[in-house]
This record gives C-alpha cells, sequence and structure tokens, in this order.
C-alpha cells in the first residue's frame, strides 16, 4: 500500500503521507495515511472549525432550544439554513438563530453584560422556548469572556429556564472534530443526570450519533417503536433538550456516528455503566444485523426479525432493480467522516457500485482504517484532501459519480462527474429499508441523467445524432442489461412519496405500553 | 403620516441579514483574475463563505485558510501567513494576486499582517519568486467592526489603493458596481456599450457563471486584471452605484489621483437609471443614444401594464444591503407601490445621513420604518405580534421562512438567493432591470393569488 504522491502536491512533501494506494492483497498493516493532524495554510483544505463542529454538526439538531453564539455576526449567519436537520416540532431550530452581535467596544471592554442581556431578549421574543444553548466562538474566548457565570447568574434569575454552555473556539483543533469531542464531554459534564427520565417503556435506548438529516431519525425510531423500544433520546437530531438531560435512564447506547459522538457514550459506559452498541442504519444488511444485535441485548429478536423480514419482502425488489443499473459504476465517497466506512463496504455488496477513492475531511486515523478495510483494492485514500488534489484524483480517476458536499460537487460538475451530496443527501432520508432504496434511485438518476450524458459531447466536433428528440433514463441504463432483467417483473422501481416522513409520523405502534409490574 | 428611521432596540440579533466583513472581502477577492485570497483565521471563516457564493451561484470558487488553530490563537500566527503564501504560489502558477484578509481572531490576537507583508516582500519573494509578479495585500476585516457590505467597501478601497498608479490619462471612466450578479454587469456593460464608453468596471463578475465544457475544468473566477486596477487613476471620472460598496474606493480615487467620482444613485428603476445614464453623459460628454430611448420605452411600457392595475398600494418590507433596499425602495414608490419597512442590516451610523433617506423622511405620505442594524426579528415581530400587514416582501433567501410562515408572497432579491434558481444572471439593474423586477412581482403576485383563491378571476381577462 504505498503512499501516493499527487502532482499537485510535490511541492508540499508533508502531504505524501496523507494519502495511500490499496494495493492488491494488502491490508492496513502495510500503511494507513496520516490523519486529523493540522492542514498545511493555503492548501486549500476542505475543512471548517472547531464551532461548527460543536454548534453546526452537534448542538443545532436539538429542536427546542434557543442557539445563541457569543461573538460576532458572521459565526452564527454561517451556521443557519445550511444544513438539512429536520425536526417534528416544525423545524424550529432551522428557521431560528441568534448572534451575540459582539462590536469593536465589547473586544475592548468585555461581552458578558451584553450577553446576558442578549440571553433575557432571545428568551423574552420566544416565550414558549426555556432552554438555551450558549456557543463560544473564537473572539469570545480571545477576550476571555466567562460565559459558565453568565449562564449561571441568569438561570439564577430565571428559575425556570436552562442553560448549556459549549466552549468550542473555532480555532479549537485541526478541524470540525475538535468541536464533536468538547460538545459531548461538555453535555455529559454539565447536562446528563439534571433531570428524572420518564421512563415509559420496558426497552429503553438512547439513539446516539444521529442527526436526523432528511427524517433519518424518524425512519430509524419507526424500527425501534415497532420493537416496542423507548427511545429516551436522540443525541441529537430532532432531540429534546430535556429528555438529553436525562440520558443516564436508558439500558443500552445505540450509536450510530461513532466519529462524532463515541465520547459520550463512553462516558455513559463509565459514569453510569449503561453499555455502547454500534449499529448502522446505512443499508438493508448492515441494518438488519444492528436491529439484531438490540433485539438480541433486549431478548425481543423475534421482533427485530419480523421487521427485516416485513422491511426487506417491501423494498429489497426495488433495491435490486438499482442494483442491477449501478453495477460497476465507479464511485469517489467523499464525505466528511463516518459514512466513509458506513458506506463503503455496503454500497459495493448491496448496489453493486465500487469504490475507487475515499477521502475523508475531519476523520481520524481510525476512521480511515475501517474506510480503507472496505473499500475496492486500487482505491486511493485522501486524508484532509484539498481543491487540486481533489481535481486530480477526479480527472485520473474518471468516477461515474461522486458523493461529497454541496461546494466541492460544483467542481465535480466541471469536470463532468455528477455528484449527490453526502452530508445533506439529495432526496432523502437515506437511512432505514426505504432510505436506502432512495439513495439507490438518486445515484440512479445522478449518473443516468440525460443531460449529463449531452455534456461529453462537443458539437463543434463531434458526430452529432439528428434523429433523436430525447432519452429517458432507462433508455440509457436497460441497453447492455439481460433481457430478464429488463422485463423483470419483481423489480420494480422506487414507488413511495416525495416527503415519506409524514407516514411514519403517524403511525401508531403496538408494543409500546410499558409491562404492567405484575406481569414482569 | 411620516416615515420614522430607528435602530433596533435589542442589543442582539435574532436570525441575522448579514455576515460579517471578511465575507465581503473574500467576495472582492473573487472578481480579480489570478487573485487567490487568504484568510488569516479559523477554517470556517473560509470554508463557510466558499459554501455560501456556491450556493448563491452554484459554482466554486477558491479561497485560501491559514488554518489558525490554539498555537497561533496564543502565540500568533504570521508564521502560518508566510507558509500559506509560499504553498499557494507553489501550487498555483499563474497566481499573481494574494489579499491577506484579517478576521476577528486575528485582530484580538494582534497579528500584524502588514508587518508580515513587508517581511514577506524582502524575504521569500525575493529570495524564491524574484520571477514573478506577486502582490500581496493586507485587508483588515476583523468581523467585530461593520458587516459584509463594508468589508467589500474596504477591500474594493484597499485593492484599488495599492494597485491604482497614474501614468497618461485615458478616456474610459471606472465603473464601480458594488455588491453585483453577474446579470447585473452585463446589463450594466450593455448600457455602456450603448453610449460608446469604455470602462474599468470593478469587478468584471461576469465569469462567476461560468459554463460546463467539453474540454475539462472550468473554475468560475472573476476577470478584473491588474492593469485594469492600475489604470483606474488614469480615468476621466468614476462612477460608483453604490454608496456603501465602493464608494470608499471612489473617493480615494478622487482625493489620491483627482479622478473626479460620482458616487450614486444605485441605478434601480427608471428614474435612478435615467440619472444614472445623465452621469455618464455629463462625465464623458457622450450622448444618450436613440437605442437606449427605445430600450427605456420598452420598459415604461411594460411597467404600465402593471402599476395602476395590480402594484397600486401593495405593501411592501425590503430588507438587505442599504444601497439596494433604498433603491428597490425608490423604485416601488414609482410603481405606486408603499415599502412599509426597510430593514438595513448593519450599524453603520452613516445610512441616517444619507440623502435619500432624509428624502423619504421629507416626502412619504404614510407611515413607513426605516430600521437601522436590523435583524429578520424586527420584522418577523411586527407581523407576528403587531398587526403589520403585507402584501409583498423582496429580499435575500436567509429571510425565506418568514414569507413562508406567514403567507406572504416574497421576490428574492439581493444576496444570497439560494433558494430559486438561476437569479444571479437576471439584472436589477437598468431599464432591463427595472422591467425584470416589476413583472417578477407582479408574476409572485399573480401565484399568490391564484393559491389564496383572492380574486384571481382578475386575470381572464387582463
Amino acid at each position: 500500500m504505498p503512499y501516493h504522491e499527487f502532482e499537485c502536491s510535490t511541492c508540499i512533501p508533508e502531504r505524501k503521507k496523507h494519502a495511500v494506494i490499496k494495493g492488491p492483497g494488502e491490508d492496513l498493516t502495510s500503511a494507513l495515511p496520516e490523519g486529523y493532524l493540522n492542514t498545511i495554510p493555503g492548501s486549500i483544505t476542505e475543512r471548517g472549525c472547531a464551532y461548527c463542529g460543536a454548534k453546526h454538526v452537534i448542538g443545532t439538531p436539538m429542536k427546542d432550544v434557543i442557539h445563541l453564539s457569543h461573538g460576532p455576526v458572521g459565526c452564527t449567519y454561517d451556521t443557519w439554513q445550511t444544513k438539512r436537520y429536520i425536526s417534528d416540532n416544525d423545524n424550529f431550530q432551522l428557521k431560528y438563530t441568534y448572534a451575540s452581535d459582539m462590536k469593536e467596544k465589547h473586544i475592548v471592554f468585555g461581552a458578558e453584560k451584553m450577553l446576558k442581556q442578549n440571553i433575557i431578549e432571545a428568551f423574552k421574543a420566544f416565550p414558549e422556548i426555556k432552554r438555551m444553548t450558549l456557543y463560544q466562538t473564537c473572539a469570545s474566548a480571545l477576550i476571555g469572556d466567562d460565559i459558565n457565570a453568565v449562564a449561571q447568574e441568569v438561570m439564577d434569575e430565571m428559575p425556570e429556564v436552562d442553560i448549556f454552555v459549549c466552549n468550542s473556539p473555532g480555532f479549537r483543533g485541526p478541524s470540525q472534530s475538535g468541536g464533536h469531542h468538547t460538545i459531548n464531554i461538555a453535555w455529559i459534564k454539565d447536562k446528563v443526570g439534571t433531570i428524572e427520565p420518564k421512563i415509559t417503556g420496558d426497552y429503553v435506548i438512547n439513539y446516539v450519533g444521529e442527526y436526523n438529516i432528511q427524517g433519518d431519525e424518524v425512519i430509524m425510531q419507526d424500527y425501534f417503536k415497532r420493537m416496542g423500544i423507548q427511545v429516551l433520546s436522540t443525541f441529537t437530531g430532532n432531540g429534546s433538550y430535556d429528555d438529553l438531560r436525562a440520558m443516564h435512564g436508558a439500558h443500552l447506547n445505540v450509536l450510530e456516528c461513532a466519529r462524532s459522538a463515541e465520547y459520550i457514550c463512553n462516558e455513559l459506559r463509565v459514569r453510569y455503566g449503561i453499555p455502547r452498541l454500534d449499529i448502522d442504519g446505512f443499508g438493508f444488511e448492515p441494518l438488519a444485523q444492528s436491529l439484531r444485535k438490540v433485539g438480541l441485548f433486549f431478548g425481543i429478536e423475534d421482533r427485530a426479525q419480523k421487521i427485516i423480514e416485513e422491511e426487506t419482502a417491501r423494498w429489497k425488489p426495488e433495491l435490486d432493480w438499482y442494483k442491477e443499473r449501478l453495477m460497476g459504476k465507479k464511485v469517489c465517497l467523499w464525505p466528511g467522516g463516518s459514512k466513509l466506512w458506513h458506506w463503503a463496504h455496503v454500497i459495493h455488496e448491496e448496489m453493486g457500485l465500487d469504490v475507487v477513492s475515499v477521502y475523508t475531511k475531519f476523520g481520524h486515523q481510525q476512521d480511515m482504517e475501517k474506510g480503507i478495510a472496505r473499500c475496492e483494492e486500487g482505491a486511493l485514500a485522501i486524508d484532509d484532501p484539498n481543491e487540486l488534489e481533489s481535481v486530480e484524483a477526479m480527472l485520473k480517476l474518471k468516477p461515474d459519480i461522486i458523493f461529497t458536499g454541496k461546494r466541492p460537487g460544483e467542481v465535480a460538475k466541471k469536470i463532468r462527474v455528477p455528484y449527490l451530496n453526502a452530508h445533506a443527501y439529495h432526496n432523502g432520508p437515506y437511512k432505514g429499508y426505504e432510505g436506502w432504496v432512495r439513495f439507490a434511485r438518486d445515484i440512479y438518476n445522478a449518473i443516468y441523467s440525460p443531460i449529463h450524458q449531452l455534456s461529453f459531447l462537443d458539437i463543434s466536433k463531434d458526430e452529432i445524432p439528428t434523429n433523436q428528440g430525447f432519452a429517458t433514463q432507462q433508455m440509457l441504463s436497460d441497453t447492455t442489461l439481460p433481457e430478464e432483467v429488463v422485463s423483470s417483473r419483481e423489480m420494480r422501481q422506487y414507488t413511495g412519496n416525495y416527503d415519506c416522513i409524514p407516514d411514519y409520523l403517524n403511525k401508531t405502534y403496538p408494543y409500546m405500553q410499558k409491562t404492567p409490574a405484575s406481569e414482569n | 403620516m411620516s416615515c420614522e428611521v430607528m435602530n433596533k432596540e435589542r442589543v442582539g440579533v435574532i436570525n441575522p441579514i448579514f455576515t460579517c466583513q471578511p465575507c465581503g472581502a473574500q467576495f472582492a477577492s473573487i472578481g480579480i483574475k489570478d487573485c487567490i485570497g487568504l484568510v488569516h483565521g479559523g477554517q470556517g471563516c473560509v470554508m463557510f463563505v466558499r459554501l455560501l457564493f456556491s450556493q448563491h451561484f452554484k459554482e466554486s470558487f477558491e479561497l485560501a485558510s491559514t488554518s489558525v488553530h490554539e498555537e497561533g490563537a496564543v502565540f500568533g500566527a504570521l508564521n502560518r501567513v508566510e507558509t500559506g503564501v509560499d504553498v499557494l504560489l507553489m501550487r498555483y502558477p499563474h497566481l499573481k494576486v494574494i489579499p491577506i484578509i484579517s478576521t476577528c481572531s486575528t485582530e484580538i490576537i494582534g497579528d500584524d499582517i502588514d508587518g508580515v507583508v513587508i517581511k514577506l516582500n524582502e524575504g521569500l519573494l525575493q529570495e524564491k519568486y524574484a520571477d514573478r509578479e506577486v502582490h500581496l495585500i493586507p485587508i483588515h476585516s476583523p468581523s467585530f467592526v461593520g458587516s459584509m457590505v463594508s468589508g467589500y467597501d474596504v477591500a474594493v478601497h484597499d485593492f484599488v489603493k495599492y494597485f491604482s498608479k497614474k501614468d497618461k490619462p485615458n478616456l474610459k471612466i471606472n465603473l464601480i458596481t458594488g455588491w453585483v450578479n453577474p446579470g447585473d454587469v452585463t446589463a450594466l456593460k450593455h448600457l455602456l456599450a450603448e453610449m460608446q464608453i469604455d470602462a474599468t468596471v470593478l469587478f468584471e463578475i461576469e465569469n462567476f457563471d461560468s459554463p460546463v465544457m467539453p474540454d475539462g475544468n472550468h473554475v468560475s473566477h472573476g476577470n478584473t486584471t491588474i492593469e485594469d486596477l492600475i489604470g483606474t487613476a488614469d480615468a476621466q471620472g468614476t462612477i460608483a452605484l453604490n454608496r456603501y460598496e465602493g464608494g470608499k474606493a471612489a473617493k480615494f480615487l478622487q482625493k489620491r489621483w483627482d479622478v473626479p467620482a460620482i458616487i450614486g444613485p444605485t441605478p434601480i428603476g427608471i428614474r435612478n437609471t435615467d440619472t444614472f445614464l445623465q452621469n455618464l453623459k455629463t462625465m464623458t460628454g457622450k450622448p444618450i443614444p436613440e437605442s437606449l430611448v427605445r430600450e427605456r420605452g420598452l420598459a415604461i411600457d411594460a411597467l404600465t401594464d402593471l402599476t395602476h392595475l395590480f402594484l397600486a398600494d401593495k405593501k411592501v418590507a425590503i430588507y438587505g444591503n442599504a444601497d439596494l433596499v433604498i433603491g428597490l425602495a425608490e423604485f416601488c414608490l414609482d410603481l405606486e407601490m408603499k415599502p412599509m419597512v426597510l430593514l438595513l442590516g448593519d450599524d453603520n451610523s452613516a445610512y441616517k445621513d444619507d440623502p435619500r433617506i432624509k428624502a423619504l423622511q421629507e416626502n412619504v405620505d404614510y407611515d413607513m420604518q426605516i430600521i437601522m442594524n436590523a435583524d429578520f426579528w424586527e420584522l418577523e415581530n411586527r407581523i407576528k405580534n403587531e398587526g403589520l400587514e403585507l402584501d409583498l416582501i423582496l429580499g435575500h433567501s436567509k429571510g425565506r421562512f418568514i414569507s413562508i410562515d406567514y403567507n406572504i408572497p416574497m421576490l428574492r432579491v439581493g444576496f444570497p438567493t439560494y433558494d430559486r434558481a438561476g437569479l444571479h444572471r437576471y439584472p436589477v439593474v437598468g431599464y432591463a432591470g427595472a422591467t425584470w423586477l416589476a413583472e417578477q412581482m407582479a408574476n409572485t403576485l399573480f401565484a399568490d393569488m391564484e393559491y389564496k383563491k383572492n380574486k384571481e378571476w382578475i386575470l381572464n381577462v387582463w
């Protein structure tokens, strides 16, 4: 597994250890790219900051909270309306954001007084909201404002409110990952255990590291509820502040994104003895295994098995329709952190895609370990990629599609590589059985887009067909497929609604009553 | 009946209309050819601004960060500027201009970006890049001062100040557009071409809208050259369309190089476009040609179809960059509409002395409010709790939930407009912009009438 040197990066030799190619028969002992080191200035990295990792990734999906950043207005503006974590309370956390609006005079004379005024104003504007998270920024960290003291002062004066403080300035650590850690630890330290849990079921979990992107959490909750499991809290997508204060009451922590939230699970184990179970909501088989594991833990494997069978019967014919048409297509799997390994193996197994490259913006070496172990031979693995390296990789690898962020997706467009949004999704949710079919559908639509096909023509040089007025995706995807696949009556395209979430929210569940004590 | 000018009374911001200065400096820097801005601060200050630009334009732009971390925050981070400049120059061989854009963190720790530029000029650039033309320009844009609007104004000024140099006077004019879209630049250049006026446009951003081409990678970038910027000192005059976005550079050129400046008005609407053309005529002696008389006629014709029948008395709220908001308000008044609330985002104390605002205060014959240092809560609270009734909202996408939650139709105007397709391709300035704005406002109202079944039948016989 030799290190891969990008031509564009020969002048910055320290980059050489950040990329490897997985050779035939090689495993991780041959080489592993460096990870989670400071970025080289001026390299045009895609990384963000620790404030963003704390506030934007983990803090803000909490739905019933005033999210107030103590600093100049930009940090707040930037982390507002740039993600798709929805909630079942009319998306309060998406719609409203708060900045203390620090100005020059506050830098000079301190901003604690105005922060207090800010907090009171915000609660006054939204009298129905009694919870707040305060985020430190570079500016408030550097001037040394004691945000915790201000928060305590307000809580003493307004006993009906509760305030959480997250001290994660942008400059803390190489990437947003530092912020994930900080907010995890601050939450368990300051908030968990401060409210008594309301236990209504026999089997109680915290669902951790799940951010409800386009409704992922809702679709996964459906399975838990069908198994009769009470989801005491979700950390943090669609999660409620007070529910998360009661995390200590769960029997099990079910962890989805280990990159961003394993810290709190580990602490919950140490402090409260709650075991951690890593699961995976992406892909039929990983999801089935996950549900079985959860079922096994509580001794309700039969319930898990029933869901797996029902869901597989409902959705497998649709997934297979896409798998037949995606077989052998090349993917650059370029997400932020954990999707690198959540997706690498399973998109190959279940959709037939070949992963030709993985990268991670803020992942650590253990994310790369898992990702490289699960991707195809010959794949190029890149840590902390930068603009020129990404372009060089795409030109060399000629992928059929790339899964990445919004802005790198615009770069890919110009190289005529279709992109799907790996962070916010195109038309998600992508978790759960139905979600996984939606993901396959989006990949299919992107790869077989008739407009994408037209982008390869040069009308000044190429022979242009003059007898074709249109193309459909299937005219492009089905030409080389065997007849029995094309005419299969078992397989079908996705049959769900544009927005599938309301149907999940409106369901009722048979096992949700806590068993009376006498029956135990 | 009066026009009241007030300040937001709350100290904090609930849903910001604006972002901070470094964003404005970055927006200016992407307008220059062979230029990549190096933002001295945390990585988020660049990553999110790049995301914002890519949301608005559906394109990617190159901007770099010095990636300041803890040790830099404690011990100073100028070494990261030095490395950043070197890495950019090594890896981007065409690169000539690197503005070094400060942020709140690096201003607070007191990093001397002017000093490091001198050091680099005397050291690294001499030793390693002696055969290359490289310009390092420190731009101070602390986030705790002003807003993205003043950041843009400062950066345009700093670029012009750095490059402008007197050689031989020429017959060109400088046109400083302010924070506009590619569609606006196309419309402005069209007016100049009709007048046969040769102009240096700051900035040439039509290529922000870049194609997917058969031969590979095309990076969206502005096209204003170093020569363009040097030549601004030789022009026969400067017109800065926006007082707060480029006005500072126009004043500099007048003071330093005796290039006469006309600042404003923002050519939104027929009347302000007329003024713009008159100013061009005065400055260059070139007549206004028949073709523009005809173009103006087409616009008047289009507006006449809409004003009394549909637009009259419609109550509007407008928010965004101050020059844009004022220009839109003036145009709405000409269209017989009633701008009820104008929200000007930042705390620039000069707004209250703006003659256009004074004119509104003196002449508006109904209750209008102009709110300085405003946020979106100033608008939402008036609608939700104070009975403000509106027929239309004009502003950028960040205010979309007010329109959605209170069922008020909204036309996206300004920056950013990421929740509507392709708006950066259409002008709001000039006669073409006047027509586009009025027709889009009307179509927005029509769709709302049909959706709400509110006299939707009136369109049967239009």
